[in-house]
């Protein structure tokens, strides 16, 4: 029993884990609907950002959050402007597909040439100290990450919901040619929900650094389950990816103990593929190929 | 210059273009393989060796990728269970060429099990799933050890010689990379070249509109997969023996299966050519850095790779095929005389139309989207040479009756019947089966094959009866000339006006020369002329014994037409019979234009 409470409590941590990642993922999805294969790489980028900054001035790894957030902000933000915008009229949307295939490739190996293949550990102050809540023990950097999460999800959501900003990127998303009519830039929502996603991989970034080693290649494992997460969830559903990522972090978890560590990406691809091909709606989602912000 | 002298030299020189291009496209493919020989460096040789594997492997991602246009990223799959199939007969003596065989025997099954289910998920998805078996069928490969090696690899024996694949020399290695290079190529340009590379391109382009022309979507994209994986992983075996040790990292990667589909778009994706070139250009990158430079230029070539790729989809979506060929094809004159853009007037008969038996029964058709009842016990029966009037005001339900009517809708309740050619009556059930019965349709919102040419589009209906690609030509042309298209024979499809459109959209459904025609609005944003002569043509494909059921708003055409008229309100018939009687009824008046004007 202790053993199965501590799984759990792994399993959940993890999610949260997850979530933080998947969030801005699915906004982008949701919102731009261009499939962003160069999320993992914005978290690489921001946790060498965050190691960087840590060793470098010698402050808390949170505490970079403050820089490491408004430049990821201006990276989806020109990454929106420069790739993405010209393509959105595109006939072809495999072009959409390669272009952030080709960031991908370019960033992780831009980071291969910077600090080669080495992985980089950020200094954790402490964060890596184990805590007890009842029977199970967690990292202390993992409950932040957990709340974190929690907060970014409820944070995102209120956003949407209350601010005029967030009502005219949901407009955007549900009709594009309607919102405009309506005066909305939607060019320049695009911009600025393509920075947000990518500034919120990037307070997740500041977090997850301190307790995974930074490597050229780490965004890649990060953003397949990601995916996995965002149809899980169903697709630009935020409150979907926070429980799609407990769903999939408490999968890895318990089928990591009792199946073999060494398959448990086999167990959550293979539960993707099933929900991808059965329910492409996703658990949460209702309609197919209708993005929506809000479940 | 004349017109004349421009019409008559005109051709010629597009022709000569085009074959300087294929000697051009020669000299590159002969290049490959006499430069290493010339030169006789090891490491000439090991570059010109890898772009024969590369350009292989994206040649045969090409066609299911490009021609078929399921955008796969996990085709290391492929390469990998061929690389494995190899290597592990290798370790029990038996030699890779017949494990080569084993491999794409495989593969074949392989690809077929994963595609089957992910072909109902559309671009970034399908890339999405297929990203997700190659990272199963990774961890898979970790996981069997007894099998695979697991992480620690599989190195094959040192046994040397052609029956092994394994030389001391380079010469022979190349011999195979480049006989297989031209096996993938050879079949690539097969494919294209004939029925199956037009269904291909034309379910890519539009799946609906592929699928009313009779082609089976389905099994033409599974045997695109399939010929794909096993050219794939014939490759791969062969790749394995040249690099004389494999692991599941490398084997099953997804870097790999970027790079093959890369190498496809920046050479040119869904041509024949274009992936050979894409890999000529970038192999030699990473080979260069990694050799000439070592260590510390890890990451560059795949830094540039990137780089590459974001600049080509921005600047050069069609790649450098799109780039050749737009210099290739040059200034496109016009050919053709005035009257060729009309519908070519025909001869009728004044005979009265023969009305024959029923072909094609309705009974009570119901059909619900939600709460909403889009189709309340519609029946009727259409018979042989006849023309039958749809009408109705918008949102009536015409559509969704047609719908039904050709396999795209399953009725909630009611049945379509329809006579066979061998006289039978039969239940179809799929667009595919109405269509094998003599079923055509056309769809209200145009779905041309933008891809190809107006040529191309009709002979994709042609292909219906005809197998040869010169015999589709001929009926498509014949078709063309008598839908007024003829002088857009190779103009691009999507080229053409709205009126044009609508008329390619019947071209293509007569080029079937179907039993049973059902036309969804085809007169709209056609000119006052060319209705008349449409109008004509009905006729006179009626008195071919082809039977008629046209959804139309032009009046002039219906009256003119139609046999009889039914006509739909809300989802029901609310009058049928004769055109001239009908139009005078008050719940006909009342439903188009209220109630006000129902007893004026």
């Amino acid at each position: 029993m202790q053993t199965f409470l501590q799984i759990i409590a792994n399993g959940l941590m993890l999610g949260g884990l997850f979530a933080i990642v998947a969030v801005g993922l699915t906004l982008i999805f949701g919102i731009v609907k261009v499939v962003n294969f160069a999320h993992g790489e914005f978290l690489m980028v921001g946790m060498y950002l965050t190691f960087l900054l840590t060793t470098g001035l010698g402050v808390h790894p949170y505490a970079t959050a403050v820089a490491v957030i408004p430049i990821l902000f201006v990276l989806g933000a020109v990454t929106q402007r420069l790739l993405i915008q010209p393509l959105m009229q595109a006939r072809d949307e495999h072009i959409q597909i390669f272009a952030t295939v080709g960031l991908s490739t370019a960033l992780i190996n831009l980071a291969l040439l910077i600090f080669g293949a080495d992985i980089a550990n950020t200094p954790n102050y402490g964060v890596r100290s184990q805590i007890e809540i009842g029977p199970v023990r967690i990292l202390e950097g993992q409950l932040w990450i957990f709340l974190a999460a929690i907060l970014l999800v409820i944070g995102l959501q209120l956003f949407l919901a209350r601010t005029n900003t967030g009502r005219a990127i949901r407009a955007t998303a549900q009709n594009r040619a309607a919102a405009r009519l309506m005066g909305i830039n939607d060019r320049f929502i695009y911009v600025l929900t393509f920075g947000i996603g990518a500034a919120c991989v990037g307070f997740g970034s500041a977090l997850i650094a301190p307790l995974y080693p930074t490597s050229p290649t780490i965004g890649t494992y990060f953003v397949l389950i990601a995916f996995v997460i965002v149809v899980l969830g169903g697709l630009g559903s935020i409150p979907g990816a926070f429980f799609g990522a407990l769903i999939i972090g408490l999968v890895d978890a318990l089928s990591g103990f009792y199946i073999g560590s060494d398959l448990r990406e086999a167990v959550v691809f293979g539960i993707f593929l099933v929900i991808l091909i059965l329910k492409p709606s996703g658990l949460f989602g209702t309609r197919v190929s209708q993005s929506h912000v809000s479940p | 210059m004349t017109d004349t002298t421009m019409k008559s030299a005109a051709p010629p020189a597009r022709i000569g273009r085009h074959r300087l291009g294929l000697i051009a496209l020669g000299l590159v493919l002969a290049a490959l393989f006499v430069i290493p020989v010339a030169i006789g460096d090891e490491f000439v040789y090991h570059i010109f060796i890898t772009i024969c594997i590369f350009a292989a492997l994206s040649t045969a991602w090409n066609i299911v990728g490009g021609y078929a246009g399921q955008l796969s990223l996990g085709h290391a799959i492929f390469y990998g269970i061929g690389a494995y199939a190899g290597v592990i007969l290798v370790n029990m003596g038996i030699s890779p060429w017949i494990g080569m065989f084993a491999g794409a025997a495989v593969a074949v099954v392989a690809a077929i099990v994963v595609s089957y289910p992910c072909f109902r998920l559309h671009g970034p998805f399908f890339a999405l799933a297929t990203i997700a078996f190659l990272e199963v069928f990774r961890v898979l490969a970790l996981h069997f050890r007894e099998l695979t090696g697991g992480a620690t690899g599989l190195m094959i024996p040192l046994k040397i010689g052609w029956e092994w694949m394994v030389f001391r020399e380079r010469l022979p290695a190349l011999v195979i990379a480049f006989g297989m290079l031209l096996v993938c190529l050879g079949v690539a340009w097969a494919i294209r070249s004939r029925r199956l590379g037009f269904h291909l391109v034309a379910t890519r382009e539009r799946e609906s509109a592929a699928r009313a022309a009779g082609v089976g979507t389905v099994k033409v994209r599974l045997i695109a997969v399939a010929v794909s994986a096993a050219l794939s992983a014939m490759v791969g075996t062969f790749h394995a023996m040249y690099l004389t040790f494999i692991e599941p990292a490398s084997m099953f990667s997804l870097q790999l299966s970027i790079q093959i589909a890369m190498f496809a778009l920046i050479g040119g994706i869904g041509t024949v050519w274009g992936p050979l070139l894409g890999a000529v250009l970038l192999v030699p990158i990473t080979e260069f850095a990694r050799g000439a430079l070592g260590a510390e230029a890890i990451g560059l070539h795949g830094f540039v790779y990137g780089v590459v790729l974001m600049l080509v989809v921005l600047f050069m979506p069609n790649g450098i095929m799109g780039v050749l060929s737009r210099f290739a094809s040059g200034h496109r004159e016009a050919t053709g005389d005035e009257p060729d853009t009309h519908i070519a007037a025909v001869a009728r008969s004044d005979a009265a139309p023969r009305i024959g038996d029923p072909v094609l029964r309705v009974e009570g058709l119901q059909k619900h989207f939600g709460g909403l009842h889009v189709t309340n016990d519609v029946g009727f029966t259409l018979r042989e040479g006849e023309i039958l009037g749809l009408i109705g005001p918008n949102g009536a339900g015409k559509t969704t009756v047609f719908n039904m009517l050709s396999g795209f809708l399953k009725p909630d309740r009611g049945r379509v019947s329809l006579l066979g050619p061998d006289g039978e009556w039969h239940d179809p059930a799929s667009p595919g089966d109405f269509a094998a019965l003599g079923l055509g349709r056309t769809f209200q919102i145009v779905q041309p094959f933008a891809a190809m040419t107006v040529e191309e589009n009709i002979m994709v209906g042609a292909f219906h009866r005809h197998h040869a690609v010169s015999d589709a030509r001929e009926a498509a042309r014949e078709t063309a000339h008598r839908m007024g298209l003829g002088r857009y024979l190779q103009d691009e499809a999507n080229s053409l006006t709205v009126g044009g459109l609508k008329r390619l959209e019947v071209a293509r459904v007569m080029a079937m020369k179907p039993r049973v025609l059902l036309l969804d609005e085809v007169m709209a944003g056609i000119n006052r002329t060319d209705v008349k002569r449409a109008v004509d043509l009905m006729l006179s494909i009626r008195e071919t014994g082809v039977s008629i059921i046209a959804i139309e708003h032009v009046m002039q055409a219906v009256m003119a037409l139609s046999d009889r008229v039914i006509v739909l309100s809300s989802g029901e018939i609310i009058a049928q019979g004769d055109p001239q009687e009908v139009v005078r009824d008050p719940h006909v008046i009342e439903a188009y234009l209220g109630k006000e004007f129902a007893n004026a």
